[in-house]
């Protein structure tokens, strides 16, 4: 007897979709043998398709769910013979809860009227041990639409959840780190804050007590512990500033830089009338960020650009925006020291100062919290600069999604 | 701490050198005397209610201003508030809450059990000598206590 060789095509709902695959189907000429018997025989062709992949379980089921081909991924997976699993109901695939609750029969029920189901969750194999699966289960069908049988496909995902698993787990440690370690920064300067005003004020107390009677060495130590004393309180206090900063999400909203930047300068104007300090301020966008932060990354740029301009005699501070591949760019520009290319990258880092403290005062957390707050808002910021020839600080604000309820500016 | 003038404002403050630094702010202006220092929530509690190591205490109705640490060891700051706002003897002292902290859930928290005042000790001796001495200036000459202040003597 001569049958036309099978067609393969795909079965209606076979399209690959997350972890599903495409499955071939095999459809037989209507006037030919018995269905049972085509899908048996079609097994040839089956095992030139599946065969080769041994990471998946291949097999086909009758119209009543009953196994009627094994390929050796499913062996490999579940870990029946094709003798031993041929002719047995494909529930046996299940966990017991599943079972009783007539799951495999419902799935069977929803692969014939969809032509598809795609289901992930826990398998039994032969042992009894249980392992997580991708299913896809497809009905075959003949050329009258009658319901053939299914082409089961089983992926053991067990491994592929772990790893899964694992890196939600790693991501939410490390969260947990970070929020402690914030918690410790934050509740270690609030602690430290009460021994320095003890120190600080003990020694003001006692240079009262001794009074003009002062030995000149003594009230130079005495100087000594109160400058020690207040330093530490400002490195305390900022760096409890940059722990409550960490702990802050950036609430963005639409916001008028033109205006916020006139805040700032009206802030910092005692320090720029102080000295003869020019600002030229451009035109600026409307950008989508966190007003608040916004206005600490210019209150620090504009005051670095005041600071390290004082020794010139006409300071020139200069604030605009360019834009770059469609993006507004954002500079603050200054003509004052500037320093050395080389050590750039410090400029970002917690206590990194490039200049000497008899030169120029400062803790060198100010840029720390700029960058902090940039990257709260996908940006970007870097500078440029030369000894001598003033600096130049630049920063994007990425793509922050604004806060649809406010609007500012 | 000294008996011969009555005490005006109870102190209860653990740390032993801010206590110092807090009588020596109010020393300046001539208030140091008049202040009693407790170091724990219960001491608070005894002295202010003549129990234990003060039952021999006379309720005295001179107080005008408790000054309470939130940070203070056995019974917190917060629970002492709680307790003497619930007494009637009590009830009408003003509080004045001095912390380390501005943590928002604290300051809450402590308007809602009734302080009269919320005050984070600055970090800035100068500043802190500063804050003491209006606080100290304020509750105990400035300020007129209530009414009811005269009668606690007369409760128990
Ligand atoms: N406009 C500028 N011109 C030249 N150098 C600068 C400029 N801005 C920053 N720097 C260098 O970068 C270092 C880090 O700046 P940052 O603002 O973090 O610290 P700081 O100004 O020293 O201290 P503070 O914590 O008070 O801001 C500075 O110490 C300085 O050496
Ligand atoms: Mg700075």
């Amino acid at each position: 007897m001569v049958r036309e060789p099978p067609k393969v095509l795909t079965s209606s709902g076979g399209e690959t979709k997350g972890q599903g695959v495409a499955l071939p189907v095999m459809v037989y000429p209507a006037q030919d043998s018995p269905l049972l018997d085509a899908l048996m025989d079609g097994e040839s062709v089956h095992q030139l398709l599946v065969d080769s992949r041994g990471d998946y379980a291949v097999f086909m089921l009758d119209s009543n769910g009953i196994v009627a081909s094994w390929n050796k991924g499913a062996e490999q997976i579940k870990g029946y013979s094709r003798d031993e699993i041929v002719g047995r109901h494909f529930s046996v695939f299940y966990p017991a809860e599943d079972r009783t609750r007539g799951k495999p029969e419902r799935e069977l029920v929803i692969a014939a009227r969809d032509g598809r189901f795609e289901d992930e969750g826990k398998r039994v194999r032969k042992d009894g041990s249980e392992f997580w699966a991708n299913v896809v289960l497809s009905a075959v069908r003949d050329r009258t639409d009658a319901l053939v049988g299914f082409v089961k496909v089983t992926r053991d995902l067990t491994e592929e959840r772990a790893a899964r698993e694992r890196a939600l787990t790693n991501a939410q440690a490390l969260e947990a780190v970070n929020a402690e370690l914030e918690a410790f920064t934050y509740s270690v300067s609030h602690d430290l804050r009460a021994p320095i005003r003890q120190i600080e004020g003990f020694s003001k107390i006692l240079e009262e007590h001794l009074g003009k009677s002062l030995d000149p060495q003594v009230e130079h130590y005495l100087r000594r512990i109160q400058d020690g004393s207040q330093q530490m309180g400002r490195l305390v206090d900022d760096l409890l500033h940059l722990a409550q900063l960490g702990r802050q999400h950036a609430k963005p909203r639409l916001t008028s830089l033109d205006s916020l930047i006139d805040e700032v300068l009206t802030n910092l104007r005692a320090e720029i009338m102080e000295r003869d300090v020019k600002c030229r301020v451009g035109a600026l966008p409307t950008v989508v960020c966190d007003p608040g932060l916004m206005k600490v990354v210019f209150t620090n740029l504009v005051s670095n650009a005041v600071k390290y301009t004082r020794r010139r005699e006409k300071a020139v501070i200069e604030i605009g925006h360019v834009v770059k591949d469609g993006e507004p760019v954002i500079y603050v520009r200054d003509n004052g020291v500037g320093f050395d290319m080389k050590y750039a990258d410090k400029l970002f880092g917690v206590f990194q100062r490039l200049h000497r403290a008899e030169e120029f005062e400062g803790a060198g957390v100010g840029l720390a919290t700029v960058s902090r707050i940039i990257r709260k808002h996908n940006g970007t910021i870097w500078a440029e600069a030369a000894p001598d020839q003033g600096a130049t600080f630049f920063f994007t604000l990425g793509t922050a999604a604004p806060d649809e309820t406010t609007h500012t500016g | 701490m000294n008996s011969k003038r009555s005490i005006q404002m109870l102190l209860a403050e653990d740390n032993a050198s801010d206590a110092d630094l807090i009588l020596a702010s109010l020393a300046k202006v001539g208030l140091a005397e008049v202040i009693h220092v407790v170091h724990d929530g219960v001491e608070t509690l005894d002295f202010l209610f003549c129990r234990g190591e003060y039952a021999d205490r006379l309720q005295e109705p001179s107080i005008r201003v408790i000054v309470l640490d939130v940070k203070l060891p056995k019974v917190d700051g917060f629970e002492v508030l709680r307790e003497l706002k619930a007494d009637a003897r009590t009830r009408s002292i003003p509080v004045v809450m001095l912390t380390s902290s501005n943590i928002e859930r604290d300051v809450a928290r402590g308007y809602q059990l009734g302080v009269n005042s919320y005050l984070q000790k600055p970090i800035d001796f100068e500043r802190f000598r500063e804050t003491v001495r209006h606080l100290g200036l304020y509750w105990m000459t400035m300020n007129e206590p209530p009414p009811v202040w005269s009668r606690i003597g007369a409760g128990q």
